[in-house]
């Protein structure tokens, strides 16, 4: 049970013969919680592998620092920082027992063996090894691929240490396994009580464990909140864009005044085409009256497009070009006058609608917008 | 060619019945003869099949040789320590080519490999001055310390092994607490038992086989191997009895074959995958 | 070097600290000794003393030194291209789905078991003359010759006659040649099986197959086991010693650069000279691979790469 404290972190790999030097995380500053579920995620190669690894011990640190409880590791070996990790590949001695493969960090650390038997048994209990068939004497060929998951995790468990780690540990798993075993964890997790880093780079995977979420991208760290913070408040247009399942509208445009002497967004659309006009309420108009007559992103999750919509304001007027039911909700993708956008709704009525039209109501309360030169939300 | 029909043309099983005879014919003649009496060993045209075999050729070839126990025991007691020599020091040395990163590595592993082009003959002038030196020459030595020093090929063998273990493995048991050596020791070495069986099979073989190194480092006939034995019994005897040198060979050879068809797989794959890159 | 970087290096050269000795005591020193004991005349017994390149001079005049390269070269330039065209006809044979092919297998491997000492014996009394079992199968066929084209060809007294010996010892090679063909049908088991599809859908000749798939999908296996060939027939030493009992044939005809090495080296006690000619079949070595590394490079297909 742990505060992990990340410290202005740095990954470089110096310049090789045809290779220019990389930096892999850039400055990285994290402040992880005791008991903690902090999620880093991010697309491939975006640094939060390399970061999970430092703090393992497993790769070297460029610059900057790790501390776990106030105690710098930087230079401190893996077996000694108190962490287990969780493999992607699992990482299971292939020649050795699924009891052995528990029972060895354990083994090494001289703990007595009828505490280890006490532990590992305690482990393969709680995470099904033992019942409905005892699994422990198999060697890990003989296992499904959940099994193995399982066993992985057994290995952290039985440590006991101050951290758990956790490196893309589903994404060996099929569909229905990674579901079930994401709730696994996260009952690990309250079941437990400890710090855990869990790296991923499948965001649904984040927003569903996480008590916290670092997103990345190119080494750097582009936000750190809770799942829902993150959905509702992103803090530039990559998080937006990456966060939420199907992923946030954007639509370029112009902030003008309105006769009302509000403010009113402006869709830039090919020469010709009519634009998506829409008023914003005095409240963000005052919020965003700096940015009068320039340009913005205006950024609307797809359940905030409501269809047929009949709340006042103007409405959008869209072709729909595909629809997508999902059983309880359905996608409607959409074409309008400068923009294809996603529509989510609950409602099933779209069935037919297929190269119709439609009128969209966009709920600008919960719209972000986003500055484009730098990308950034403009602040609330 | 591989046909797509499942037909094959005749002439190739004939072909093949034929050279597999051909290749098995020096095996039948050397037991053939090596259970004929002297007088028909010299017949003309030659007897296929002894008229009553002699099995008392092979302990007369023994007795022939002299101590043949005592060259078995010296040629068994050099293979068993180049096996374990080898296959320890090989294992090592392929680890740190494979297992860990550091700089000048691929370097020194690209000067590993061209060694390999250094045949014996070209530096056993130097190296029998080295033992000459040291006072080894006329003792097993030479023999066998150099397999403690790893051969380049093995470690080419084991290094390929090694390289095909996921990594991960290595850092769960750096996590789990192992320091290096025991990762070595207690995950990479179980894992890599078929490569290591391979490299201790085709060291035996070697070792076994070897006739030059025995031929300029032993000097007293109570040391020589099997290999000089035999020799030694070609050299001595005047009026070559074909039959006892037969039954010689034979007893040479047969332990070799004997640890070929008990390890047939393994051999047989560690023989493909040295082509293979 | 960062002090994580440095702990690798040491990490690493204490793992690889087995070979480094190895390499110092046994290749690097031993090749560096050489040059100097091929300037100085070395007797092992007594201390080199300075010749200068007397010994390079001496073997230019000596013409048992050209004869033992004469038959080195010859040996290598026919034994590896008969052994190639043996083993992979051999492995394309064995690579058809015949009854046994595990066996056959197995038949052709095992001589290249056989240890030196028994392998040498077995073909000196395979080739013993008028006795040897060689010249029984090969005279009936001389015969059916002789009555047919009136010649008055005669079986050769392969070991004792100068013209013959070499011919001898490449028979006993090819008989050896198993290994190669075991190497060659895991490679031809590689190729995969679409190409030949696609090349028969082609409309291809089972020969045009072979020139256009089978070939080139070989080449990288063909150049290692030609590298490892020329490197190995270079040194031939054992064979031949043992073949002609402990010497070097009828007119010098089985004298190899090793065998030279050996004479003079074990024999003559002249280190000197012997590490001269040693010198020289490195330098043979060395050139011969690079000549085949060069022309590799231009053939051999890597596919993938």
């Amino acid at each position: 049970m742990a505060k992990v404290l990340i410290e202005n972190l740095y990954k470089i790999y110096p310049a090789e013969k045809g290779r220019p030097e990389k930096v892999a995380v850039d400055n990285a500053n994290v402040e992880i919680q005791d008991r903690e579920f902090m999620v880093l995620v991010g697309p491939s190669g975006c640094g939060k592998t390399t970061t999970l690894r430092m703090v393992a011990g497993l790769e070297e640190i460029s610059r900057g620092a790790i501390y776990i409880d106030g105690k710098k590791i930087n230079e401190i070996p893996p077996k000694d920082r108190d962490i287990a990790m969780v493999f992607q590949n699992y990482a299971l001695y292939p020649h050795m027992s699924v009891y052995r493969n528990m029972a060895f960090g354990l083994e090494l650390r001289g703990v007595p063996k009828d505490e280890i038997r006490r532990r590992v048994d305690s482990a393969a209990r709680t995470l099904g090894l033992l019942e409905p068939d005892n699994l422990l004497e198999r060697k890990p060929k003989a296992l499904s691929g959940g099994q193995r998951q399982r066993v992985a995790l057994g290995r952290a468990i039985v440590r006991n240490p101050k951290a758990f780690l956790f490196d893309e540990p589903l994404s060996n798993l099929d569909a229905k396994m990674r579901v079930e075993t994401r709730t696994e964890i996260s009952r690990l997790h309250r079941h437990l009580d400890s710090t855990m880093i869990y790296v991923t780079h499948d965001q649904t995977e984040a927003m569903t464990m996480a008590d916290r979420i670092v997103v990345m991208r190119h080494g750097k760290i582009q936000q750190i909140a809770a799942p829902l913070d993150l959905y509702h408040q992103p803090a530039n247009l990559f998080v937006a864009g990456f966060i939420g399942s199907p992923p946030m509208n954007f639509f370029n445009g112009t902030l003008t005044a309105s006769r009302q002497g509000t403010l009113e967004f402006v869709e830039k659309v090919p020469a010709g085409q009519t634009p998506f006009r829409c008023p914003l309420s005095a409240e963000t108009s005052r919020r965003l009256s700096s940015r009068q007559d320039r340009e913005v992103i205006l950024g609307l999750r797809p359940e905030h497009l409501h269809p047929n919509s009949l709340t006042s304001g103007s409405t959008l007027e869209a072709s729909v070009e595909v629809v997508e039911p999902m059983g309880a909700e359905t996608f409607v993708y959409l074409k309008t006058g400068g923009h294809t956008c996603i529509c989510r709704t609950t409602q099933v009525e779209f069935m037919d609608l297929e190269g119709k039209k439609l009128n969209l109501g966009p709920d600008l309360s919960r719209a972000v917008f986003f500055d484009p030169q730098t990308e950034a939300a403009i602040p609330a | 060619m591989k046909p797509t029909r499942s037909s094959v043309p005749w002439f190739t099983r004939v072909a093949l019945i034929l050279l597999g005879v051909l290749f098995l014919l020096p095996f039948f003649w050397m037991v053939s003869t090596s259970l004929k009496p002297l007088n028909e060993t010299m017949k003309l045209p030659p007897q296929w099949l002894p008229s009553s075999p002699q099995w008392n050729n092979y302990p007369d070839a023994m007795r022939a040789m002299g101590p043949f126990w005592l060259y078995a025991r010296n040629s068994l007691l050099l293979a068993f320590l180049n096996v374990i020599g080898t296959v320890f020091s090989s294992a090592l040395v392929a680890y740190g080519f494979s297992r860990l990163d550091w700089r000048g590595r691929d370097a020194c592993f690209f000067v590993l490999l061209a060694t390999m082009m250094i045949p014996f003959p070209v530096v056993m002038v130097p190296i029998y001055g080295l033992f000459k030196a040291v006072g080894w020459i006329g003792t097993f030595q030479p023999l066998w310390v150099p397999a403690f020093l790893a051969g380049a090929f093995n470690v080419f063998l084991l290094r390929q092994f090694f390289l095909s273990i996921p990594r991960d493995l290595s850092e769960a048991a750096r996590i789990d607490g192992c320091s290096e050596f025991r990762i070595f020791w207690q995950i990479i070495l179980p894992l890599a038992k078929p490569a290591l069986l391979t490299v201790a099979l085709f060291q035996f073989m070697a070792t076994w086989n070897d006739f030059l190194g025995p031929l300029i480092f032993l000097a007293r006939e109570n040391q020589y191997t099997l290999a000089l034995g035999l020799q030694a019994l070609q050299g001595t005897i005047s009026g070559t009895p074909w039959h006892h040198l037969m039954a010689a060979s034979t007893l040479v050879l047969l332990p070799v074959l004997v640890l070929f068809f008990l390890t047939q797989r393994t051999f047989i794959r560690g023989i493909a995958t040295t082509g293979l890159k | 070097m960062m002090p994580g970087e440095h702990r690798n290096l040491i990490k690493g050269l204490v793992f690889i600290s087995p070979w480094i000795v190895g390499f110092l005591a046994f290749n690097l020193y031993p090749l560096i000794a050489s040059i100097w004991f091929s300037l100085c005349d070395y007797s092992v017994l007594s201390q080199p003393v300075f010749l200068g390149v007397q010994n390079y001079v001496d073997l230019w005049h000596d013409p048992v030194f050209w004869k033992a390269l004469r038959n080195t070269v010859v040996f290598a330039l026919v034994a590896i291209p008969l052994s190639s065209f043996l083993s992979i006809g051999l492995a394309v044979l064995l690579n058809q789905p015949i009854a046994g092919q595990g066996i056959y297998r197995t038949i052709f491997f095992l001589p290249s078991l056989v240890p030196a000492i028994s392998l040498a014996i077995l073909w000196q009394w395979m080739l013993n003359g008028p006795m040897g079992l060689v010249n029984n199968l090969v005279r009936p066929f001389l015969n059916i010759i002789n009555a047919v084209c009136g010649s008055h060809l005669q079986a050769p007294d392969w070991l004792n006659d100068p013209n013959f010996a070499l011919g001898g010892l490449i028979l006993t090679g090819l008989w050896g040649t198993g290994q190669a063909v075991v190497i060659y049908l895991a490679g031809l088991q590689e190729i995969p099986l679409e190409l030949y599809e696609a090349a028969e859908l082609d409309g291809t000749s089972a020969w045009q197959r072979f020139l256009h798939v089978t070939l080139p999908m070989l080449s990288p296996v063909i150049f290692f086991n030609v590298l490892m060939s020329i490197i190995g027939a270079l040194q031939t030493f054992a064979v031949p010693y043992i073949l002609t009992g402990g010497g070097d044939g009828p007119g010098r005809s089985l004298l190899f650069l090793a065998t030279y090495i050996y004479q003079n080296a074990f024999d003559y006690w002249n280190m000197g000279y012997a590490s001269a000619l040693a010198l020289c079949l490195f330098v043979l070595i060395i050139a011969l691979s690079l000549v085949s590394v060069r022309y590799g490079e231009k053939k051999v297909h890597y596919s993938g790469r």
